[in-house]
């Protein structure tokens, strides 16, 4: 029982977070939240998880538990990574509007043909 | 279009110090306006660069999609009307430019994107022949576009066109990128032959086989998050 409430505990911290997530990146709140929800199944219920464990060829049902709760925790991943990129678009943005506004107090240089033309006449 | 359209040579450059002077006044003799990017480089790129064009400076590098999204920006606020996208090392002819704007005056279209499978590809390999045929069948799956060439940075784009186009691929993701948001956008594009001359430096810079696997990763990625 007390191994059942932490992770009950754990998935429902997921299901906030996919919940947190929802707006910015909907792939992967969804696929947390059906990993979540399948943990909290196979938690509350392990007759059904060692049945679904057999069918898929998994030994045990607290096997099944396991890999499910390393598939969340890969999404996680994926969503970390996801936020580094979300982070690195902020810099290049942060970047672009310095080297911009520095370009901008400099002189245009004029295409070399029209300033050679020009010395011609 | 004006009649005689301000046209803006955008040059993305990272560490191309020896060849990027040869590579801009090849461009700028001709009467285009010229800037380049440099992308954070740490071998005197931009002042080789300043002898012939204006120089924008990337404080970090970035990579060559984020490069090019400030080259245009910038030309944009000079008040292009014709803006030209044209890789740093060497590979691209300065004669094909013209080509390019007169293909959009001609056609009329809002976007030029040079072919080297309509023109020619000089010491182009059979492995990089075949990873360019596979990337534009993944393009014209992906965008419905109809090319012949994919990831070429010879490009020509309206002003208008150019308004369309919001580069966030940073690396080298951006070329299927673009054609993604040119698709998007609905505009009249067209394709023009062009030549391009691989050297030995151009290849050593070039993308390889395990690029394409980190391009489409990149792409994945970018469909996971607004």
């Amino acid at each position: 029982m007390t191994a059942q409430i932490a992770l009950t505990v754990l998935l429902a911290g997921v299901l906030v977070y996919a919940g947190n997530e929802r707006r910015r990146s909907p792939v992967v709140a969804w696929l947390s939240i059906v990993a979540a929800v399948a943990g909290l199944y196979c938690t509350w219920v392990p007759d059904h998880a060692t049945t679904l464990a057999h069918w898929a060829g998994i030994g045990r049902g607290v096997d099944l538990v396991i890999y499910i709760w390393v598939c969340i925790t890969l999404i996680v991943l994926l969503n970390l990574h996801l936020k580094l990129r979300t982070q690195m678009e902020l810099v290049t943005e942060l970047a672009r509007t310095i080297a911009l506004a520095e370009a901008r107090t400099q002189p245009v240089r004029k295409p070399e043909r029209r300033r050679l033309a020009r010395r011609a006449g | 279009m004006a009649d005689s359209p301000r046209i803006w040579v955008v040059i993305a450059a990272y560490n191309e110090a020896r060849v990027i002077a040869h590579v801009v006044g090849d461009v700028a003799r001709r009467g285009y306006h010229v800037v380049v990017v440099d992308d954070g480089s740490g071998d005197g790129t931009a002042e080789h660069a300043a002898t012939a064009a204006a120089v924008v400076r990337h404080p970090v590098n970035l990579g060559q999609g984020a490069a090019l999204q400030t080259g245009i920006d910038y030309a944009l606020h000079q008040g292009a009307d014709v803006i030209v996208t044209f890789d740093a090392d060497g590979q691209h002819r300065a004669s094909d430019i013209e080509r390019l704007v007169a293909a959009l005056r001609e056609a009329p279209a809002d976007f030029a994107l040079g072919s080297r499978f309509l023109g020619d590809a000089i010491a182009l390999s059979t492995a990089r022949r075949l990873l360019l045929r596979a990337a534009t069948l993944f393009t014209q799956l992906t965008t419905g576009l109809r090319l012949t060439d994919t990831h070429n940075g010879l490009r020509a784009m309206t002003r208008h066109g150019a308004e369309k186009i919001r580069l966030r691929q940073n690396r080298m993701a951006h070329a299927s990128e673009i054609l993604a948001q040119i698709a998007a956008s609905g505009l009249p594009y067209v394709e023009v032959p062009v030549r391009i001359e691989y050297t030995a430096y151009s290849l050593a810079k070039g993308q390889r086989l395990g690029d394409a696997l980190a391009i489409l990763l990149d792409l994945f990625a970018r469909r996971l998050y607004r």
